[in-house]
């Protein structure tokens, strides 16, 4: 039943399973009611007969010895009725019920027989009068009762199945549509999102509650967002003038040597604010869409370049990068962007490369990937976080990886790491 | 030389006169939009240091006002924006440099040099230091009239130093100025140390004097 029948799967199974009970113990009943009334009809026609058979005999006049004749004729002819003489007449009628062999026909079979036994008065002498009716046999009624019962119970679920899966698809469809909607949401884009109307109370309820929650959260992102723009725009300005300070320190004739290591000691972590403060700047302006225009670059042309302007840094750690360009491809994309998302990722393998490492760029069926010699395997979940890997490198500015991730949603390119053979691997799918 | 440093900070200003006072620059400082129009209206300046944000006005309309008034100033903008757009139309209206805050001294020093260097020479731009003469136009150099050949970075490395002459130079100052932003996401220049010996090598071999000192675990100074 798809996707769209999995919350009325539930009432569905409760409905079913319901009716089922209901419908056993509906077959007892039935039967009880069916024999009872067969039983009540038969018991009638039989007191009819009787009172039929009592007036006309009662009614004729004839010597003693042709009525003998007449009634033993009878008891031949009339094989549901029979009349014995009695001495001792019965004080009332009686009602019985007799399963015996059926002796007239083909088959010798048992049957039921309902019968009424009375005692009748024909010219002042006593007679027994019995009248049997054949009754339908219990089993052969509850049988078709049975049978009864379980079309109509296939039918209910036939019905049930076929209604539960129009109402699903006539009623959800408003749901539906809100579930997409949100699926397809993402608080980076601030793009509204407005739900269709429906004319159902709890999903008109659902819609307003979440458009009411969305923009709350809409709202809270913008204000967050920017709090660090202008956090870090009121950052950039002290930490101006304290690395303006520290030069000029350096340029004193009288500085000792003790000093300017203080000096030295002071300045990487300085270096390492205003980069962070710098990459904070960076990933606000992508995400405000300030790096507009496009250019059709060549991917290839942008990695040489990047890894001649690294190249003191490979030669410094005794890394020869193998640069193996298998196709050309042309990206289409913001030229910055993408010398920023090349740089960080070479920056990253090169850093966290061993000395004497491999370096490997490959470009082929429209994928970038970096890979550089490691120990161990990086935790990929929290990897493209924010600050996630906290480091004791001075230079880290835990923002590198955020920065290439954010470049990466903003062309909807693909990024995916993994650790394959002692390698760190980082692919971008363009 | 006359320099006119338009910041409203006012400790970075004074620094920036602080730093380049030992050369023959004589520096000046205006604070806000007003009193930079005024004394770009009244005197000529050799360069002029602006900033993009003050108090009264946008700092590029300063360059509009510096083209009306026909003046050839060299400029150099400094921003704490660092914004491509400034940077791109900041060029188109005249601008000779752009430099992005925060900045070391030494490389603010170097792109000054270099800017009042080439409104005073245009074309034949040789600069002569005792036996040593720098031909910019063609990257070469010669001591003694004989040439001595240098890497590009060595090259760049030695006008750098003559831009901050008798000054102390960090180490990551160099490396900053040889490969730009990417240099502050290593934590070892050692690089800079191999290009520096190299160049002071090859100097110290065609007979120039030794200028270059080396300040232990912290940079270099040329000194003269």
């Amino acid at each position: 039943m798809g996707n769209m029948n999995k919350l009325l799967h539930k009432p569905f199974k409760a409905f079913t399973i319901y009716a089922l009970l209901i419908l056993a113990a509906s077959i007892p009943v039935y039967f009880y009611v069916v024999d009872f009334i067969w039983n009540k009809e038969l018991d009638e026609h039989n007191q009819i007969v009787k009172e039929r058979i009592e007036s006309r005999m009662t009614s004729i006049r004839m010597p003693e010895q042709k009525l003998d004749t007449i009634i033993k004729f009878w008891n031949i002819m009339q094989p549901g009725t029979n009349m014995v003489p009695v001495t001792i007449p019965l004080q009332k009628d009686s009602i019985y019920t007799v399963i015996r062999e059926n002796q007239h026909g083909d088959k010798i079979e048992l049957d039921r027989f309902r019968g009424l036994a009375a005692p009748i008065t024909i010219a002042d002498k006593h007679y027994l009068l019995t009248v049997e009716t054949n009754v339908e046999e219990t089993d052969e009624t509850l049988i078709a009762i049975a049978l009864v019962t379980v079309a109509f119970f296939s039918l209910l679920v036939i019905g049930f199945i076929i209604l539960n899966k129009r109402i699903a698809r006539r009623i959800w469809q408003p749901f539906q549509n809100t579930l997409e909607k949100l699926k397809t949401f993402d608080l980076a884009t601030h793009n509204d999102i407005t739900f269709e109307k429906s004319d159902i109370e709890e999903f008109e309820t659902l819609n307003q509650t979440l458009t009411k929650l969305i923009n709350k959260n809409i709202t809270v992102y913008q204000i967050q967002k920017r709090f660090i723009e202008n956090a870090s725009h009121e950052l950039q300005t002290p930490l101006a003038v304290l690395k303006s300070k520290a030069d000029l320190l350096l340029q004193q004739k009288s500085i000792t040597g003790e000093q300017l290591e203080i000096l030295n000691a002071f300045n990487i972590p300085l270096s390492r604010v205003t980069r962070i403060n710098k990459n904070l700047l960076l990933l606000a302006k992508i995400e405000n869409h300030q790096f507009e225009n496009t250019e059709v670059n060549e991917l290839a042309a942008i990695v040489s370049e990047s890894l001649e302007m690294l190249s003191d840094y490979t030669a410094d750690k005794g890394i020869q990068p193998e640069f193996h360009p298998l196709e050309t491809p042309v990206i289409l994309g913001n030229r910055s962007l993408l010398e920023i998302l090349i740089n960080n990722l070479l920056t990253n393998a090169i850093r966290h490369n061993n000395v004497n490492g491999k370096l490997i760029i490959e470009i082929k069926n429209n994928t970038l990937s970096v890979s550089n010699s490691g120990v161990d395997p990086l935790r990929s979940g929290e990897l493209f976080r924010r600050f996630s890997v906290s480091s004791s490198e001075t230079t880290s500015s835990g923002l590198g990886l955020s920065i290439v991730k954010e470049i990466c949603n903003r062309y909807h390119w693909e990024i995916v790491y993994d650790f394959d053979q002692n390698k760190h691997r980082f692919t971008v799918r363009f | 030389m006359k320099i006119l440093i338009v910041e409203d900070e006012k400790e970075l200003a004074l620094d920036i006169a602080q730093y380049m006072s030992g050369e023959n620059y004589l520096c000046e400082i205006a604070s806000t939009y007003f009193q930079a129009l005024e004394k770009i209206s009244l005197y000529n300046y050799d360069c002029i240091l602006l900033d993009l944000m003050l108090p009264g006005g946008d700092g590029l309309k300063i360059l509009d006002a510096l083209k009306e008034q026909r003046k050839t100033d060299g400029v150099i903008i400094l921003s704490a924006k660092n914004a491509l757009e400034d940077k791109i139309k900041g060029l188109q209206l005249g601008a000779d440099d752009y430099l992005a805050k925060p900045f070391h001294h030494s490389e603010l020093a170097a792109r000054i040099h270099s800017v009042i260097r080439r409104k005073q020479f245009d074309n034949s731009d040789v600069i002569a230091l005792e036996e040593l003469r720098i031909d910019l136009q063609a990257k070469s150099i010669t001591v003694n009239d004989k040439p001595v050949v240098l890497t590009k970075k060595e090259f760049d490395l030695l006008l750098f130093f003559i831009g901050n002459k008798n000054k102390v130079i960090s180490k990551s100052a160099l490396a900053e100025h040889l490969s730009g932003d990417i240099a502050d996401m290593f934590d070892n220049h050692d690089f800079v140390y191999a290009h520096v010996k190299n160049l002071k090598r090859k100097l110290t071999e065609s007979g120039y004097n030794n200028y270059l000192k080396t300040i232990y675990g912290t940079g270099y100074k040329w000194e003269i």
